[in-house]
């Protein structure tokens, strides 16, 4: 279906830029999914989210760089590791509701941020790590651009499997039974901290797996990219903006979000700078003003409007 | 050794003055109108830009300067709120931080592109003055700043409590709907308190010139210590945004000289959490809830 049309779709594009684009976009598409898992399916919001894409960046980059690991085990180390840490986030803050929950993500992940930045000799703190150049598919860097489009897509592909398997599970009903009234949910007999807990702990792993991706894509990391808090928004706009709490919101969202932020960044943003982030934020805040239910419900409001009428 | 503590108490509780007014804003805007408004910082940074520009192009001191920047913060804030913040009173939580972090992206990049990424100073005479009491050195421009902030709040204080404007702002922040059966146009309440909120800020801008400095971006590091000065005194309190700006002064000074500088950002961010945990209604428990 869609996926093998964008298969093939990888294959057949030679432009860099293009391959770029939609490694972008699925790396878009993969973050905001597994955000949505949890703030989505699981209505709690996260503006940490930074913290795990960091955490799976730095660890497998560092294994990488001191010890030759391969990042695709790398990859895994990071995301056991943003596990804990989700849970280290988690225990505490799910007895938080709302507003209170999301201002500790964001406390947590500025936390880290600066952790990261003072342990210097381990992680080289704002200077920021660079990967050298090791070709090969084991080492997870390559020449051109069309292996990390088809990695990226088989990201996207696993977490939007895995997101749609855990919206019909056992786990995603608990889910949308505390997002809609916790208190309700817990009177039925649902252990909703647990539900969370789970949660996060899946979109902690998967985010972290797209941080140590990307690390090797982009072969630089520094704690104000990996961590910062317009990281964590910029993960959940393409859900927000696509439709929350589904699973092809987030892929609606990122399709139409991130060659936007991209084009703009590179047809404005050298003469003006910073233009193409004043035009980015007005896009954002209409969208989010006027269409708050997201792009995917609002065009399906429409259609079955239309289809009555 | 004692000397140094005391020194350590006496820039913080200084700096906490200025946290303190920034967050004042912050909290009168969450108490009255539910709502989370990640822009605050930069409407900070409008004032001190404007501060600024008036201190270069007119020579006009910054204390002087305080009673213009105050007043057209306080009418960019009507505006806003008139335009883009009425549509978010009734939104989710998350439909308010989307687009005011909107708003906050798009009023920081103008400042980056009309104005450059140069960092602006405004150099006054007193700006280094200090006044000193035998080892202790205080800092003038600080001290005027933390006085300015005490006044603001009895002044605040005086205003909720003795006029009927005052009174409307209150009782639309205990119940709305309630204000609203007696009589108040909470409409006009939310656009006059989102203009005073914003004033607090232009007053903090214009205080915070002659011992900081503008950027783009320097709203972004207030506002985040706002919010957690905010939690700390209680959403909606604001002799707890008080005492809550001057703990984080002090926290901040202590851990920068005891612990490290570059973690004492981390420390208040851990003790807010930890408030957030035990006692969410802050510090003082005298929050909304």
């Amino acid at each position: 279906m869609f996926l093998i049309f964008l298969a093939i779709l990888v294959s057949v594009v030679q432009n860099a830029f293009v391959l770029h684009l939609l490694i972008m976009v699925f790396t878009s598409i993969a973050l905001g999914l597994a955000w949505n898992i949890i703030g989505g399916y699981g209505g709690q919001l996260s503006f940490g989210h930074a913290a795990f894409y960091g955490i799976g960046a730095y660890t497998s980059t560092l294994l990488f760089v001191h010890f030759g690991l391969t990042p695709w085990v790398g990859m895994i180390a990071g995301g056991v590791l943003a596990v804990l840490v989700s849970l280290v986030l988690g225990m505490p803050c799910f007895r938080l509701r709302g507003t209170y929950f999301t201002l500790a993500t964001i406390a947590f992940a500025e936390v880290l941020r600066i952790l990261t930045v003072y342990f210097k000799e381990i992680t080289g703190g704002s200077i920021g790590i660079v990967l050298q150049f090791k070709g090969g598919f084991w080492n997870l860097m390559f020449r051109n651009r069309e292996p990390f489009a088809y990695i990226a897509l088989a990201l996207m592909a696993l977490v939007y499997y895995l997101s749609v398997w855990i919206e019909n599970s056992r786990l995603g009903y608990y889910l949308s039974a505390l997002k809609e009234n916790e208190d309700g949910a817990r009177a039925l007999g649902i252990n909703t901290y647990r539900s969370k807990l789970v949660a996060l702990m899946i979109s902690a792993f998967l985010t972290s797996l797209v941080g140590s991706f990307f690390a090797q894509y982009l072969t630089f990391i520094e704690p104000e990219s990996e961590f910062s808090l317009g990281l964590s928004i910029a993960i959940s706009l393409p859900v927000m903006i696509g439709g929350i709490g589904t699973a092809i919101g987030p892929v609606i969202g990122a399709f139409i979000i991130t060659p936007l932020q991209e084009l703009l960044r590179i047809y404005i943003s050298g003469e003006y700078q910073g233009l193409q982030s004043i035009i980015y934020g007005i896009v954002l805040v209409l969208v989010v003003i006027y269409i708050p239910q997201g792009i995917h419900k609002w065009a399906r409001g429409i259609v079955s409007a239309k289809s009555r009428s | 050794m004692l000397i140094i503590i005391g020194q350590s108490l006496i820039s913080g509780i200084l700096m906490g003055g200025i946290y303190a007014l920034v967050s004042i804003g912050l909290t009168l805007i969450f108490g009255v109108m539910n709502v989370v408004n990640f822009a605050h910082g930069e409407f900070l940074m409008i004032a001190m830009y404007m501060t600024f520009w008036v201190f270069h192009y007119l020579h006009i001191d910054p204390y002087i300067s305080l009673f213009i920047v105050t007043p057209v913060l306080f009418l960019i804030g009507v505006v806003t709120q008139r335009f883009l913040i009425q549509h978010l009173i009734q939104a989710e939580h998350y439909t308010q931080i989307f687009a005011t972090v909107g708003m906050s992206t798009v009023m920081a990049n103008a400042a980056l592109f009309f104005w450059k990424a140069d960092y602006r100073m405004v150099k006054t005479a007193y700006g280094s003055a200090t006044l000193n009491f035998s080892d202790l050195v205080i800092s003038y421009p600080r001290l005027v700043s933390f006085l300015m902030a005490i006044a603001i709040t009895i002044l605040l204080f005086i205003f909720l409590k003795h006029t009927y404007l005052g009174r409307a702002i209150r009782a639309t922040s205990q119940d709305n709907i309630g204000a609203k059966l007696m009589g108040v146009n909470i409409d006009r309440v939310y656009i006059f308190t989102f203009g005073l909120g914003s004033a607090c800020v232009g007053v903090a801008g214009a205080l915070l010139m002659p011992i900081y400095y503008a950027f783009p971006t320097v709203g972004l590091h207030f506002v985040l210590t706002a919010f957690v000065v905010v939690v700390l005194g209680g959403m909606g309190n604001i002799t707890g945004a008080l005492f809550g700006g001057l703990l984080i002064g002090v926290v901040e000074s202590f851990s920068g000289f005891f612990i490290s500088p570059e973690l004492k950002e981390a420390v208040y961010f851990v003790i807010f959490v930890i408030v957030l945990l035990f006692k969410p209604s802050g510090l003082f428990g005298l929050s909304k809830g």
